[in-house]
């Protein structure tokens, strides 16, 4: 995560900033990030890597502007729904935490994001997208009964939504299924 | 009496059939009958499976138990009607947001039911996580449940 601190921060005035606040744990934590170096220099004006967690306190609190990712763009990302719709099979996306990602900064740096209505909707069209084809492909694999399946490219948020779903209806599935074994019907009857 | 025909609970169906001694031959209840499973191989969807026998997968497994020469067409027949039904309760469950959902389970079964909940589970969980309420702390349903029921002990 990209932000480039506004010109009139200085680090100084940061540090006098964080220590008037409660939450002095938070304060504690931050010092030994910047202190210790692993993250900065922060000189204003400069592009500086930081955790996402850490670029959205600073967005809050006014201290910085937020660079967006490089695929956090309109047209890029309309180029991955197009992709997306024409393919069969499920596209890599350009982040494996595109949704989460997406809405938090939309949600805390949408003046930082140009077009962000626009990405909002694109993300979300991908998503729909990407969640039929998920369906469909489990329709197919209940029906034709295989017995296992490999589906690259799904994010942990996509497998969340029907995850849960999918495993319980394919355990009722497999249970039928030995049921049509003879002679070893009789073990598997604990419905 | 010999010959006649009562109807009895399963467990009960169960422990009295014995392939040696012959104390009693099962008749398969009517929507595992020939007739039913065309119904079935024709078009699942249609049947209201919880106006037939609201276990209508777990009590034909069950079925198998008895040394029935029709045991294989009935376990296919179970099989397929789930692979059938199976992408309209999908369907239906991860789409129903906020609706009511009333009519769409009142034909599925109780194993369908389980299912059906799981998927609505899945979906509310994500619309909670996208509106922002995930982040919020609330009262487990155990506790809720708890003072309920200590309020219940004090009318008592």
């Amino acid at each position: 995560m990209h932000v480039r601190l506004m010109k009139e921060t200085r680090f100084s005035k940061q540090c006098h900033n964080f220590v008037c606040p409660v939450n002095s744990t938070f304060l504690i934590f931050i010092l030994n990030l910047i202190l210790q170096g692993d993250l900065g220099p922060f000189n204003p004006g400069l592009p500086v890597e930081v955790p996402l967690w850490l670029a959205i306190n600073l967005k809050q609190r006014q201290k910085c502007r937020l660079i967006p990712p490089e695929w956090m763009d309109a047209e890029k990302l309309e180029e991955i729904r197009d992709k997306e719709r024409k393919e069969d099979t499920f596209t890599p996306m350009p982040n494996p935490y595109y949704m989460e990602l997406t809405k938090l900064l939309l949600n805390y740096a949408s003046d930082s994001i140009p077009k962000a209505d626009e990405i909002r909707t694109l993300v979300k069209d991908t998503w729909d997208t990407r969640l039929a084809k998920l369906r469909l492909s489990a329709d197919s694999f209940v029906r034709q009964q295989e017995a296992h399946a490999k589906l690259d490219n799904l994010t942990l948020m996509e497998i969340n939504t029907t995850g849960t779903f999918l495993t319980q209806a394919l355990d009722h599935m497999y249970k039928l299924r030995t049921n049509l074994q003879p002679g070893e019907s009789a073990q598997s009857q604990d419905f | 009496m010999q010959g006649s025909k009562v109807e009895i609970p399963l467990w009960l169906a169960k422990g009295l059939y014995d392939i040696k001694r012959r104390i009693l031959s099962v008749e398969l209840p009517k929507i595992y009958k020939e007739s039913w499973r065309t119904v079935f191989s024709a078009d699942a969807n249609v049947v209201d499976l919880h106006k037939m026998g609201p276990y209508y997968y777990g009590f034909g497994s069950q079925l198998l138990n008895f040394d029935n020469p029709e045991n294989p067409e009935i376990a296919q027949t179970i099989l397929q009607t789930f692979i059938g039904r199976f992408r309209r309760i999908m369907d239906s469950s991860q789409n129903a947001y906020n609706e009511d959902t009333s009519a769409l389970v009142a034909r599925l079964d109780e194993l369908e039911r389980a299912l059906f909940r799981a998927g609505q589970k899945g979906l509310n969980d994500f619309q909670c996580w996208e509106k922002g309420q995930a982040s919020q702390i609330t009262a487990s349903s155990l506790v809720q449940n708890y003072r309920k029921r200590k309020f219940m002990d004090m009318d008592g």
